[in-house]
């Protein structure tokens, strides 16, 4: 912050919408997210198609507890951010993945892959950057399991959404007739597949990006500095700063780790709850689960990150 | 037959956006420039889609197979196309490929390096002299073969080089008391501007694209100085490194201030 005389006092106001910066961020954020959209939602038309039904359930371990871990370690071998995760999940889901498998992988891969463990040290060099690497990382999977096991107690009729319950299992007559098709007009169904989840998943990216971006250029994050001297505080709303801002993965622990009066652990319920947690992916995860499903979702998040930082933090960094 | 028109128009549509960002350049004012590949790709792969949706008969279908057919509603997914078109069109339009002074104060000018995302010290500071100034190291590269100069010979310096200088003995004095030459977006002081003779020049520094911006500042003590806020200027003067309040800040004495045209990338990165 800046030092020395004040000439002059400037009113602090909490929140200052302007069109001007509005139309800004939204057009950055879409052209920014939408290729990665596009990437998964194609990937997702090819996985729909060519990705034998029962094949996930085929190689995941049975144990519950195990194919949740194995699904939440899957991003240190097939990163995705958490734009292009959604549509995939989607598909994944149709072709009977196990829906505790896919909250695991969907909310650990975007944090929980080697590009983030990288940027992540990079950011925080000088800041404890091998300790905050490894929380962040290992929360982050921790986070991920705990959510799955709890989902596994909910009936799968109130987390999926209609369209998705009735094909979360697998069909084996569908096999005798995607065998009589050409491979050009399976390519094509893949397409129109990628298609359908683009238009699909788009229209809440833009509500989401719509709602972050009022909220990121409007809010005032200078009268969040006050709360970096209580630890409760300043960790809750450094999450709910990670919430509003709505930052990738990749680059959102350079921006955290300029946040020099805040302690450790409250950055670190930043890093962690991010990539799991913000605007946009509140209206992403709806097309998956049920309104209801993702608001409780969202609220053990937050308790579970904010709780864990402040315990784990305190103790390590 | 509607439906198709309908869905390939609005692949169309944010085709043609991402490719007009590239082609006119746009682009660099939105994003990083690691960024611009995958959005030229993504407007050739969407306005191809956009062609195959409208061209290419459907697929053979059987029932119950889930290739993504459209709910029963008849006017959800026209909704969804004004949704997903209107928004983007209307913002282009009233987009300024800027950022006003309303982000800037929400988020705060960063004016010391610590504050630049992605910053680390690559040495340990030096100790302090004896009349608690910060310590001085011996110069590394000579200052013509790295520092671009102008016609006149003046430094031309961004405002992150400033910043950096102010941290860095070594490269402190390659700019302390020199000519400079720097661009960036003028903002009156109301902080650390005791004599109301300063005003902020502001570069915005992003990692990926607006939502992580961080507007950098450094001040420029010119009188009477009065543009428009967040308007481009040329600042000529000489860069000067006093010690104000516990730090060592950047400030530079204008000679001249101008206002110019935004520079090609309006980013730092």
């Amino acid at each position: 912050m800046e030092f020395g005389n004040d000439s002059q006092q400037e009113p602090v106001t909490v929140f200052e919408f302007s069109a001007q910066d509005f139309s800004y961020a939204f057009v950055s954020v879409l052209l920014e997210g939408m290729p990665f959209i596009l990437a998964g939602t194609l990937l997702a038309g090819l996985l729909d198609e060519f990705l034998p039904p029962g094949f996930m359930v085929r190689v995941l371990p049975r144990q519950p507890a195990a194919g949740i871990a194995a699904a939440a370690a899957l991003g240190m071998v097939v990163p995705m951010c958490e734009c292009g995760i959604v549509p995939v999940i989607r598909r994944l889901l149709r072709k009977g993945l196990p829906v505790s498998n896919a909250i695991a992988y969907m909310l650990a891969a975007p944090v929980v892959n080697p590009i983030v463990a990288v940027s992540t040290y990079a950011a925080f060099k000088g800041q404890a950057p091998l300790e905050m690497t490894a929380l962040r990382l290992g929360l982050a999977f921790l986070t991920a399991c705990l959510v799955a096991l709890a989902a596994q107690t909910v009936r799968l009729e109130h987390i999926l959404r209609p369209g998705l319950l009735d094909t979360n299992s697998v069909s084996l007559p569908l096999l005798d007739f995607q065998s009589q098709i050409s491979i050009a007009a399976r390519l094509g169904r893949a397409l129109q597949t990628a298609v359908a989840d683009f238009l699909d998943v788009m229209t809440f990216f833009v509500l989401g990006v719509a709602v972050s971006a009022t909220a990121s250029t409007a809010l005032n994050q200078e009268v969040l500095l006050p709360l970096a001297l209580e630890p409760w505080l300043a960790t809750f709303s450094m999450m709910g700063l990670a919430f509003v801002l709505s930052l990738c993965s990749t680059s959102d622990a350079f921006i955290a780790a300029t946040f020099l009066v805040f302690p450790a652990y409250a950055k670190l319920g930043f890093l962690v709850l991010g990539p799991m947690l913000d605007l946009k992916l509140i209206f992403l995860y709806q097309t998956i689960f049920r309104k209801r499903f993702v608001a409780g979702m969202a609220a053990g998040i937050f308790l579970l990150v904010g709780l864990m930082s402040l315990r784990l933090g305190v103790l390590v960094l | 037959m509607l439906e198709r028109l309908r869905d390939g128009l609005v692949l169309g549509v944010w085709g043609a956006v991402a490719l007009g960002f590239i082609l006119t350049g746009r682009a660099a004012s939105y994003l990083h420039p690691s960024f611009h590949p995958w959005l030229l790709v993504s407007g050739i792969v969407l306005l191809a889609l956009a062609a195959s949706v409208l061209i290419m008969p459907k697929p053979a279908c059987e029932a119950g197979c889930a290739c993504g057919e459209s709910p029963s509603s008849t006017w959800l997914p026209w909704l969804r196309a004004v949704l997903l078109t209107g928004p983007l069109l209307a913002t282009l339009v009233i987009s300024p490929s800027q950022f006003g002074p309303v982000m800037v104060h929400n988020r705060g000018l960063a004016d010391s390096l610590a504050m630049l995302p992605g910053y680390s010290a690559f040495r340990d500071p030096a100790l302090p002299t004896p009349d608690e100034r910060p310590g001085e190291e011996g110069p590394l590269v000579p200052l013509s073969e790295y520092l671009e100069q102008d016609a006149e010979g003046r430094i031309v310096a961004t405002v992150a080089d400033l910043l950096y200088a102010a941290n860095i003995p070594e490269l402190r004095r390659d700019f302390e008391g020199r000519e400079i030459v720097v661009v960036g977006q003028f903002l009156p002081a109301h902080r650390n501007n005791p004599q109301g003779d300063r005003f902020s020049l502001v570069r915005m520094f992003i990692l990926c694209c607006a939502a992580d911006a961080r507007p950098l500042a450094i001040p420029v003590q010119f009188p009477h100085a009065d543009f428009p806020s967040m308007s481009w200027v040329e600042v000529r003067g000489i860069a000067k490194f006093p010690f104000e309040g516990g730090r060592v800040t950047p400030v530079v004495e204008g000679r001249q201030v101008a206002p110019c045209e935004p520079p090609t990338e309006t980013f730092l990165y």
